[in-house]
Order: C-alpha cells, then structure tokens, then sequence
C-alpha cells in the first residue's frame, strides 16, 4: 500500500475514472475501490483527516454500492464524481466544503454528519456502516398513510395504464381517432389526480407532463406522430412498473422501496411537445431503477435489446440517418451559440445568463447524442456540462483556463460532428477515431480546481481505463458499436435536475418558434426564384413599352398595369428579402479570430462590433469572409501595437478594433477600423517606386500611395512586411471585394491608425443606376458612385497644358472623361456645354464624365457578359433595359484606369466655338 | 489539332472523326460549316450593343431571352470586307467551351445560313497550308468538297476564343 504516487494524481485517476464507469459495472466499481484503498494508504491521506474521512466515506458508498445495497445508477456516480472534486480541493489544502460533501453523500444515500469532519478524526465505524437504511429513511413514505386510499390508487391506477396501452395500440390502426385520444387523455387525468391525492408526487408529475402532451394532441396543436406515441407508451410501461413498486411496498414493507427516474421521460415528454423528433428505442427508454436488487435483473434485458439494435451492418448510430442528420444540423447551431456565448463570457464571466447559455447547448447535444448511442460525443459534452454546472453553482469560478478549453471542446465536438456528417455522404469508411481523453482529463483537472499548466501530466487516461477497467475501454476509443445501454440515463445528473427542467423548457419553445418561423430553402432554389422575377420585371416593362400597348389608351389598361408594376415590384421586393440575412454570423467569427490571433501575439484588443443586424445577400456571405479575416488580421497582427509599445506612445495598452456594418446609399460598408500604428506611407512609396508603379516626382496623395498596397504586385510577404508591416494578399482582399462588385478603401493615419473600408451592394443581383446616353450607347452609372450632374458652362471648363481637360465644380477642379473619347462612341456631342457632366465618385477620386444626355433612374438586374467578355476595363456588366436591348454599367475604378490609359483626347474643338451663354444648370442632384 | 499536321497517309483516320452533320452557312463567296452539335439555335439579326475595348470583329452583345451573350463579326473575325446587313443576315448562336464557365454561348454573325449537311469522312480533306498565315488556318478543321463545292470546316471553339483574351488584357 506504500505507494508513491502524490494524492492529487491519485484523486485525478478516481475522477477519470468515475466519468467513464457504467453503472452496473462491478469490476469497474472495484477499480474505483481499489484507487479509493491506495488513498486511505496514502500519507498525503492520512496527514489530513478531513480528506481522509471523504475518502473513507467514499469507500463505503462504493461497498455499498458492490453490495447491492446502494443504487449504482449514473446519478450517483455523478455525485460520487462530484465528491471527488470536493476531495481533491481538500487534498489542494483548500478548506473544503464539508457540508456539500455530506449533502452530496445524503443524496445518494449515505449519510454522514458533517459534526464529523472535526478537526480531529473521529471514530466513524458506526457511521457508515448501515447505508441503506439511511437510504431507506429518505423514503417518502407518506403515501403508505392511508392504505385504503392507496389499494384504490393501485387497483384504478393498474386499470387506467392497461386501457391507455391498449388504446394507443388501437390508435396505431386508426390514427387521429378523438374519441381514442380522449380516452388515453382522460386516463393520464385520472392517474395524476389520484397520484397526487395519494401523495405519490413522482407518479403524478410524470403523468401529468404525459396529460399536457395528449392535451395538444387532442386540440390538434401536435400531431400524434411515432415519437409521440413511443414517448406515451414508454411513459405507461414506467409508470406502470412504479405501480407495481408501490404495491410491492405496500404489501412487503418499505425496504422494497424502488427510486424510479421519471425526468428523462418527463424530458422526452417536452421535446416531443416541442416538436422536436425524438426516438425511443425500447430498451434505452428505461433506465434502471435506482436499486437494483439483484445485478442480474432488467439489465441484461436492456444488453439484449441492445444486441439486436446493433446487430445491423451500420455502427448502431448510422441506423436512423434522418436522425442522426437532424443532429448534425443541430449540433453545428448548438456548437456555434457555444462559441458565441463562451466569447462573451469571456467579456464578462460573472455572467450567470451567459453560462447558462452555454451550458444549454452542451446539455442538449449531450442529450441527443444520448439518444443516438453516439457515446464519445455523449461523453465529452457531459464531462464539459458538468464543468459548467460547477462554475453555474459557484463551486468553480471561471476563468481563462476554462474558457480555453471549452472552446476546445467545442471545436473537438465539432470536429466530430463533421466526421459524423461525413460518414453519413461517404459511409462508415470515413470513420474516424476521436480521443477525447485529453479532453476529458482537461476537464477533469479543471472541475478539480486544478489549472491546466500546473496540473501533473498524467499518463493518457485511455490507457489506464483501459488497463484496469476493460468495459470502459471502448467508451474512450468511441467504437461506434459501443455498448453502453445506460447512455440514456445519464441524461438527467443530480446537480442539474434542480435547474435541468428550466433548461429544457428555455430551450424548446425556441425550437419550437424556429420551426413554425421559418423553412430551410434549397439556395439555388431562392436564386433561381430571384432569377425569375428580375426576368419578369423587365418584360414588364418591355410589353408595357411596346408602341402597341403603349398607343391604346384605355384606362382599365393602364389601372391593370400599374396593378401588376406593383405585384411584381412587391414580388421583386419579397425575392430579394428571402436571401438577405444578419451579417451576425459573419461578424461573431471574428470574436474568435481576434481573440486567438491577440492570444496568439501577445497583444490586447478589444473588439468592438456595431450593427451586426445588417443584412446582407446570402450569396456574399461566403464570398467576404476572406476578406474580413484578412483585414481582421492584418488589424490585429500588424495594426496594433504590443501593450508596451501602445504604452510608450501614450496609447492605453489595450487596443480597440472596430468592427462596424452600416447601410449607406443602397450599399453596405463593412468598416474595420484599429488604433494600431497605421500604415508607413513613406515606405510604400519608396518601394511602389523602386518597382516602377510610380515616378519619384509622381504628385500622388498619401492616400493613393496607401491604396497602393492593393495592387497585386504588394502582396508578397516579405516585401509587404517590409515595407509596411501589413499582411499578405491584400490585392487577394480588394479582388474578393470586387467580385462582388464592393470597392475596398483605406485610410491610415500613422500612429493613429488605420480605417479599412469595404463597400459592398446590397444585393449582386440588382443596382440602383442612372441610364445616361453617349451617342447612340446607352450606359449605365451606379448611382452609390454619382455626386451630382450638371450642364457645364463654359467659364467653368479648363485645360491644364493645354490637354488635361477640368471642370471647376465648387471650386474644386475635376478632372473631365468623355465617355465618347474612352469608349470610342460615334456621333456623340463633342462640345462640354452641350453635354451633361456627371460628377462621380471613386477610391476618393473624383472625376466628371461627359455624357449626351440623361435618361432616367432605375434599378437594374446585372447580368455578366460571361466569360467571353470579362474583364472589359470600364464595364461592370450589362443588363438589360426596358426596350429589351442591352445596356452596359459602367465600372468607374476601371473607367479611370482605362482613360489614363487612353490619354487625353486630342483637343481640336476650342472654347471659341462654344456658345457663351451655356448656363451653369444643375440638371438635379440625383444622388439619393 | 493533329490533323493540321497530319501527312496523307494518315489523313484517313484524322478526317473519320470529323465526320458528321454540319450547319453550312455562307461568308462573302465561301462556304463554311460548324459542327451541328455546337451550334443551340439560330436567330435573325436583332440589335446589338456594342462593348467598347473590344476587338473590332466582336460587334457587342445581344439579349437572348434574358441572358447576355457577346456577338462576334465572323467576317472581320476573317479580315473579309465588312458589309451592309441584309435581311439574310443573321446569327448562329453556338456553344463553346469556357475556361471558367464550363460552356458560353455566343453568338456569331454571318451573312446567311445555307443548310444541313451529313458529311463523310472521304469528303473532307485536311486544311491547306498557306505558309505563315496562323491564326484563321488554326481554326479549320479540314475542307469538305461536296458536289463540286468546297466547304470550310470550322472549329468553334478555336474561331470565338482566339487570340481574343490576349486582345484584351493589352487594352
């Protein structure tokens, strides 16, 4: 017994090792006896006589529970893990809460006296040497008050569960049959009302949820569906075998007291109610009872039904893969909230709500994976829910360690799910093997109050459990044909039950709502649909502009037809709202990004997020998260500076990242925005000079020298770190954002900071634009681009050497493109003030073009010019207007590229010819 | 293009596999054919708009039934002298393959559809060699002399996408 081993690994190895036992399990019961000896040998145990009393008691309840005396259900093992933290809080040299300890061992049954943990050890041999009877005096005993009272119960009760079973089975061969589903409901009444009257609480509450069910049934608020109906069944066999208990106890004696658990059904019962699919395999739907009087009873009944489950040629999961896909769907939503939720935390840990929200998903998912046997994701989100339960009730305050590895666990579990998802497109073969002993070890280690980095590396539990208790084994490795029948019962551990049913009940009317709100909708489907409608709207316009329709002057027609703009209109309207959602998801990514990346660097940053309820088109989605993480990581990674660095320059040492999300003319920007040490615009010069991109003696702006870093040529890594200490691929950023038609803007203030700007459309399909002629072409301007539009007057047009055409708008002098020169348009007006200017707007640039004449204002479905045609400088793309030709958008970042590049046209027109008294006529500011 | 270079002797088993049904239309005084299963539909002269920064044998685009496809000028394509459009005048809306895209369709304008012909493998003959002049003989697939005429067979693909991405880039 003189072992070495220092007490907390010891405690370590009994908290492993509890999380895993099964119930039922002797052998693995005598392995947690076996360590529990060791400890009482130890001289670490037998310095602290607080510990080693725990730990004598502990003993005794595992004897107890070898003998047959105590109910090895998951609950007390759970309580029995919970007594180990408590142990290895005393062993820490904590105090140690005694008083839960003793509560803790009240409930599983044994009692001890908390008058006990003096200072000194005092005899105990008395104390824990009956465990059952202090079992048996918890017994609720008041039913057995009034025995007549109690046959009655007994003899209706009986009468009522054999009507209710026969009934549903004639229910199965007539479905939605009232007068049947009256009946069940009127049964269920009766045995909760008698059960209550008979104080007989467990009876009745499980009745009664089951009476809410039927209730929504019979007011066909629930169809009666197999869950449904396998939920009922399941709930009459358990209370009929509580009926049976009570009868026994009532004619042989108190000592023949069953403890039944009733939550899990009660739990099913919700879930049903709430809609959610929920399946009852026979033999997993009944957990033990809490005593079991001899090892050999219902057991190998569940182990038999189990055989049979598995013995197809799937793992015993894959059976039911609508099942387990609704998990996996599930699980990926649960995971995210996670993530979310455990972020926030990290903002405020005190948050009770917060930890709540985290621990709702894990207990759900550890739920469900209950149902479908997938054990190894069952057990690591129980052993994480437990953690969270410690920290929810104050025994574990929260901290960094905790949040490291929740998050851990919740990309591992994810990691997992993904296998799962896998296997069901590819098939068992994809299989992986997931070890989640580290993990749970973590965990462990954690609930102990340990912390990560201090903490004796243990040897990899899986090993171990496998080496002492066989019948564990498989639980680590995550065999999908795993056998573990009490799954289900862990379903509902004793910490929890207080607050479990809250959980449930929090967590399904959202289900719930979700399900009746909304309906998941093929993507392509919806685009497809949106597709469609734009096509509608345009021939809309073009039957109501054909010189047919157009010379009938009837007023019905004219009333039908404003009727149908409005339909399609408000069709259009509708479409395009279906594929809009919150820029949330997208923006809360980014929490974990910053949040590992600031890790990661050893900075401080906060993340400050404004209008994550803007919506944007599904299609971008995708596309800007590249983008956004990118731009996050250069704010992070080179923007902000090291807590000392801030320091020396007088910045506080906590650095603030922004990001924000706003609607601004018919567009979206996405602003990202650093107090970092902005941009070293002296070296992006010199070095956009060394490879040629600029003249030394080049008058170009600061900020064109910072948009600079755009071009593709900057996006090296080791020229750009050496330049500008900015990150890879940001012409990979700008070319993200464009393909979605967005423009990318920075603005950086060294020292101060840098301000990234995307400015995306609404949608990819439609844009708000003016339709200008040019000659014979129609064009087509995005109007988020135009400023104003004027007819210029002569006084204001100037020449610059004599080439470069200006036109002096408020003062300021802005360089003149003629469309016509650019697009190489015939017949076009050459004379500026016989011509509208149209003052727009890009990258900061501004420029006028000369255009005939304006045409109108209108929203435009884009359409590519395919492949053929891509990358026209100048052109966005074409649609198609209203007379059905096709007209072209313009595309003013390239426009301007492509009209330097062209060259001023040859002035061979003088201001003499121009008429003078061209007045200055704002033809209307048509920016919205 | 094996054929391009194939000597006489193996010419018999290059030409087997251009054997099949072709669309014939006419060029000016030339006859020529593109492979019927390239070709989607043929439609009449409707309004093009033109694309600026495009080589000038590419006339524009047109809306084919809600979708926007580029028309192409098969004779500037050729160097032939452009002409006034007639009522004959039409385009061939063709399905090419597409780097990106899988396939596009574009349309290509010619001054008249003749007809469908099933060509045999003993009437085609491989193209000619004109020495230097590339480009266009890359296009042709062989000549098929059927009762006397010669039609030029054409290879879709090669006619709308050559040289045409290059043309642009330098714009």
């Amino acid at each position: 017994m003189a072992d070495d081993m220092p007490v907390s690994q010891l405690l370590d190895d009994l908290a492993i090792k509890i999380l895993v036992v099964e119930p039922g399990d002797l052998s693995a019961v005598g392995d947690l006896l076996e360590v529990t000896e060791k400890l009482l040998g130890n001289a670490g145990v037998k310095a602290n006589p607080v510990l080693e009393k725990m730990v004598d008691a502990f003993k005794k309840v595992l004897e107890a529970s070898i003998m047959g005396e105590l109910a090895d259900s998951p609950e007390n093992f759970d309580r029995l893990g919970q007594s180990v933290s408590l142990m290895q809080e005393v062993a820490r040299g904590g105090a140690g809460d005694v008083q839960a300890f003793c509560k803790i061992f009240k409930e599983i049954g044994h009692k001890i006296d908390p008058s006990d943990f003096g200072v000194a050890a005092t005899d105990d041999q008395g104390e824990g040497a009956s465990p059952a009877d202090g079992a048996s005096d918890e017994v609720d005993t008041r039913f057995l008050a009034d025995s007549e009272l109690l046959t009655a119960f007994i003899e209706e009760a009986v009468e009522h569960l054999n009507s209710v079973e026969s009934n549903i089975l004639a229910l199965e061969k007539t479905p939605g049959d009232s007068e049947i589903i009256n009946a069940i409901f009127r049964s269920f009444h009766t045995v909760k009302g008698i059960a209550s009257c008979t104080d007989l609480d467990q009876i009745s509450k499980l009745a009664h949820s089951t009476e809410n069910l039927l209730d929504e049934v019979r007011n066909n608020r629930l169809p009666l569906g197999q869950a449904a109906t396998d939920v009922v069944l399941a709930v009459c066999d358990r209370l009929e075998r509580m009926v049976d208990n009570v009868q026994d106890v009532f004619e042989n004696g108190v000592d023949h007291f069953k403890r039944f658990q009733i939550d899990d059904l009660v739990s099913q019962v919700e879930q049903v109610m709430a809609g959610s699919e929920v399946v009852v395999a026979p033999a997993k739907a009944e957990p033990l009872p809490e005593k079991v009087e001899a090892p050999a009873t219902p057991e190998p009944e569940g182990k038999k039904a189990k055989v049979d489950l598995g013995s197809g040629d799937l793992p015993d999961f894959m059976q039911d893969a609508d099942l387990v896909a609704g998990f996996i769907a599930e699980a990926f939503e649960h995971l995210e909230a996670i993530e979310i939720n455990v972020l926030e935390l990290e903002q405020a840990p005190d948050d009770i709500d917060i930890i709540n929200n985290i621990f709702r998903p894990f207990h759900t998912i550890k739920g469900v994976s209950g149902f479908l046997n997938l054990t190894t994701i069952n057990k690591l989100a129980h052993s994480t829910e437990n953690l969270l339960d410690d920290v929810r009730n104050n025994k574990l305050t929260m901290s960094a360690d905790i949040i490291d590895v929740v998050l851990g666990v919740g990309d591992y579990l994810r990691s997992m799910v993904q296998n799962l998802s896998d296997m069901l497109e590819q098939g068992p073969s994809a299989y992986k093997d997931f070890d989640i002993s580290d993990w749970i070890q973590k965990v462990v280690i954690l609930q102990a109050g340990g912390d990560l980095d201090g903490a004796t590396p243990t040897p990899a539990p899986k090993q171990r459990v496998a080496a002492v208790t066989p019948k564990a084994a498989p639980v680590a490795q995550a065999a999908p044909e795993e056998d573990s029948p009490e799954d289900l019962d862990e379903q509902v551990e004793p910490a929890t039950a207080a607050l479990s049913p809250s959980a449930t009940t929090a967590n399904t009317p959202q289900a719930k709502a979700k399900i009746g709100a909304s309906i998941k909708v093929d993507v392509e489907k919806l685009d497809g649909l949106v597709n469609a409608v734009g096509e509608l709207v345009i021939m809309q316009a073009m039957v109501r502009q054909n010189p047919l329709i157009t010379s009938i002057s009837e007023p019905k027609l004219n009333k039908d037809f404003g009727q149908l703009s409005r339909i399609t209109t408000e069709l259009q309207k509708t479409a395009m709202s279906m594929r809009m959602v919150p820029i949330r998801q997208t923006f809360q990514k980014m929490t974990r990004l910053v949040r590992d990346l600031s890790k990661k660097s050893g900075k401080l940053v906060d993340l400050i997020m404004e209008g994550e309820e803007t919506e944007i088109d599904r299609n971008m989605v995708d596309s800007i998260y590249d983008p956004l993480v990118h731009m996050m990581r250069n704010s992070v990674d080179h923007g902000v500076q090291k807590p000392a660095e801030r320091e020396a320059v007088g910045k506080p040492g906590k650095g603030t990242v922004k990001l924000l999300a706003y609607h601004k003319g018919g567009n979206i920007i996405i602003e990202i925005i650093d107090d970092g040490q902005g941009l070293n615009t002296a070296k992006i010069r010199s070095k956009a000079i060394e490879r040629g991109l600029m003249g030394p003696a080049d008058n170009i702006s600061d900020h064109e020298v910072n948009n600079m870093i755009f071009l593709p040529g900057f996006s090296t890594a080791d020229q750009i770190t050496d330049v500008s200490g900015r990150g890879v691929g940001m012409d990979v950023v700008k070319k993200g954002v464009e393909k979605l038609r967005g423009k990318c803007e920075l603005v950086s203030t060294p020292g101060e900071g840098t301000q990234f700007l995307m400015r995306l459309p609404l949608t990819l399909a439609i844009i708000d634009g003016i339709i200008v002629r040019v000659g014979q072409e129609r064009y087509i301007i995005p109007t988020i681009s135009v400023q104003e539009s004027m007819r210029p007057k002569a006084t204001h047009y100037k020449t610059v050497q004599g080439q470069g055409e200006t036109i002096m708008v408020r003062n300021t002098l802005i360089p003149i493109i003629r469309l016509n020169h650019v697009f190489d348009v015939k017949n076009s007006c050459t004379e500026i003030t016989s011509g509208i200017v149209v003052v727009v707007e890009n990258e900061g640039r501004h420029r006028a073009l000369l255009v005939d004449e304006l045409l109108g204002k209108q929203e435009v479905v884009i359409k590519s010019l395919g492949d053929y045609l891509k990358d026209i400088k100048g052109l966005a793309g074409g649609t198609i207007l209203g007379d059905g030709r096709v007209g072209l958008i313009l595309d003013l970042a390239g426009l301007i590229v492509a009209s330097e590049a062209k060259g001023p046209p040859p002035l061979k027109h003088s201001l003499g010819q121009q008429e003078a008294e061209g007045a200055l006529a704002i033809a209307g500011e048509i920016a919205t | 293009m094996s054929s391009k270079t194939a000597t006489r002797d193996e010419v018999g088993v290059g030409m087997q596999e251009l054997a099949g049904k072709y669309l014939t239309f006419a060029l000016a005084d030339e006859e020529y054919g593109i492979g019927i299963l390239k070709v989607r539909e043929i439609i009449g002269l409707m309004e093009i708009t033109a694309v600026p920064q495009t080589p000038s044998y590419v006339k524009g685009v047109i809306n084919l039934r809600g979708r926007v496809i580029p028309v192409i000028e098969l004779r500037t394509k050729f160097g032939m002298k452009a002409q006034e459009y007639t009522d004959r005048t039409c385009i061939i809306v063709v399905e090419v393959d597409s780097s990106s895209e899988g396939t596009i369709q574009v349309g290509v304008l010619v001054d008249s559809v003749s007809e469908v012909l099933n060509i045999t493998a003993e009437e085609i003959e491989p193209p000619p060699s004109f020495g230097n002049t590339q480009a266009t003989t890359n296009a042709i697939l062989g000549m098929a002399k059927i009762k006397g005429d010669v039609k030029i067979l054409l290879d879709v693909n090669s006619v709308v996408s050559e040289g045409l991405i290059e043309k642009f880039s330098g714009m």
